[in-house]
């Protein structure tokens, strides 16, 4: 990568791209971003059709007992991928199966494993305090492009591609699934293979992104790009792409805010998409106002 | 000589301890229409819903296929939220086209797509939202997308409500002309009237087989028309 960074701050240099560019963290973010925006943002607008908004929250949760279980068992401390893939895979995979076979509301059980895995993971960080300062694993919780390493960068690249072909290959049989699973069934999809199978792409995606957004914020990029695309898009082509290039203009921007004030980048992230989602909303209540008639009473 | 297509045999449904479907028999003998009828709470829904494979049942569901058992299905409610920008064109193209919609519909597929909504008589309607078609415009959309491919076995649930009465209409020759073409129909409807217009055969449902025969004789039964109040009326 070391080219890379060295061509770029030479175009730093001459002025070509801003002055922040010569530094290689920041070169690493940029990237990071330009990849996390169509995983992050495709997803996005598939997580809110599928109503897995909450899914996701306690999901970033679990990830953070995840990095507890993962230092706990002896894993490095800027890469716990070992206990955060492991121990979210398994309550993917628990909140899923106990979903289909429950007859409770799907978010009254997605709140009791939210509940579960946070209090675990609280008892988990104070047993890691008497190893660990815990602000060393602040970074996780809130996101720090410091600790992004290139080896995350190829690790976000790597899954970046494999969900990528995996959506396309099942995405007119989620979305159909996600519109009325009967109707998937009786068209040859598998229901139950579709929930799994986005459940854990979802997962793993949501994982490899926890360095640049953060545990306790990364829900937010997985629905508020598609929130925000909703108030806009017109199709299902412009509904994507509006998810992509909200969730790049948040992380491309909130990057940019957190080099210049020093605030974590998963906060700076997290307000400019949340910014982002009030004006979609303003312009989309303007244009129906443009597009509505008028009442008239004559006397 | 017809030879059933669909036969139930002692199919048995319950839940929370409640028995929906009691000991249910019947058969389904292809390129017919075969209506349910029956109060609410009857188990009609359930029964198609058992055909479907979406529900588990105590009992046997037999098919004989004669060709590729392709089941076409128009469900009974299909609840849209009101702010998803996935259009009638997108909706279609889903199961038509092995590209993913979100990166645009194929010109071919378009073609189909808009024949298709020639076919019930919704012209014009492809860049229109899901959520903003009325009851009886979805009901059609669906109806387009159960017809293509031309299923073996077409299942509708309740397919004329929201229709306007031309609709009404254009449904019925659809489902003849579907019938004539070979295909099967099974359906649960509440309007007797239609009932006697297109059904070859019906079965009075009251989480058993009150009764089950051709239409006109089927509906003057005594059991019957205490049980469907408007069902000995013509």
């Amino acid at each position: 990568m070391t080219p890379l960074y060295q061509w770029a701050a030479s175009l730093a240099e001459r002025g070509i791209l801003p002055s922040d560019f010569q530094y290689p963290f920041l070169i690493r973010g940029f990237l990071c971003v330009l990849v996390l925006a169509p995983i992050l943002g495709g997803l996005s607008h598939l997580v809110v059709t599928r109503r897995m908004a909450f899914f996701s929250a306690a999901l970033g949760q679990a990830a953070l007992t995840g990095v507890a279980i993962g230092l706990l068992l002896g894993e490095p401390l800027n890469a716990p991928y070992g206990g955060m893939f492991g121990f979210c895979l398994l309550t993917t995979l628990g909140m899923v199966y106990v979903k289909r076979h429950a007859t409770l509301p799907p978010d009254t059980l997605i709140g009791v494993f939210h509940a579960l895995t946070l209090g675990l993971g609280l008892c988990l960080l104070v047993a890691l305090t008497r190893q660990f300062n815990v602000h060393q694993v602040e970074s996780v919780l809130f996101g720090s492009l410091l600790t992004v390493t290139d080896a995350d960068l190829l690790l976000l690249v790597a899954v970046g591609v494999i969900v990528a072909i995996l959506l396309v290959r099942e995405y007119n049989k989620l979305l159909l699934d996600s519109l009325n699973p009967p109707l998937a069934t009786v068209s040859g999809a598998d229901s139950a293979f579709l929930e799994y199978f986005f459940a854990v792409i979802l997962t793993v995606s949501i994982v490899v992104s926890l360095k640049v957004i953060g545990a306790l914020l990364v829900e937010a990029l997985v629905v508020v790009p598609a929130a925000a695309a909703r108030n806009v898009a017109g199709s299902t082509r412009s509904y994507l792409a509006w998810s992509i290039l909200v969730a790049f203009l948040a992380g491309a921007g909130g990057l940019a805010v957190s080099t210049k004030l020093l605030v974590p980048t998963g906060g700076a992230v997290v307000l400019a998409v949340s910014g982002i989602f009030f004006i979609t909303l303003a312009a989309g209540v303007y244009a129906r106002r443009r597009r509505a008639g008028a009442y008239e009473i004559k006397n | 000589m017809t030879q059933p297509l669909i036969e139930f045999v002692d199919v048995t449904i319950a839940r929370h301890r409640e028995q929906l479907l009691s000991r249910v028999s019947l058969s389904v003998t292809e390129r017919t229409i075969h209506v349910i009828v029956g109060p609410n709470g009857a188990g009609k829904t359930t029964l198609l819903t058992a055909a479907l494979g979406l529900i588990a049942f105590d009992g046997r569901i037999l098919a004989h296929w004669r060709r590729d058992g392709r089941i076409g299905y128009v469900p009974q409610a299909f609840p849209v939220d009101a702010s998803l920008p996935v259009t009638v064109e997108d909706f279609l193209a889903l199961t038509r086209q092995r590209r993913p919609v979100c990166f645009g519909v194929s010109a071919s597929t378009r073609s189909r797509v808009s024949a298709l909504l020639s076919l019930v008589g919704l012209r014009n309607l492809e860049r229109r939202p899901l959520s903003v078609l009325s009851g009886g415009e979805l009901r059609r959309v669906l109806l387009a997308n159960a017809l293509d491919p031309m299923p073996e076995l077409l299942i509708l649930d309740e397919p004329a409500s929201g229709l306007d009465e031309g609709g009404v209409a254009q449904l019925e020759d659809l489902l003849r002309t579907v019938r004539d073409g070979g295909s099967t129909v099974l359906m649960v409807s509440h309007d007797l009237n239609q009932v006697r217009r297109i059904a070859d055969r019906v079965t009075v449902l009251d989480r058993a087989v009150v009764s089950d025969g051709p239409a006109i004789e089927t509906l003057a039964l005594d059991a019957v028309t205490a049980l469907l109040p408007s069902g000995g009326r013509r």
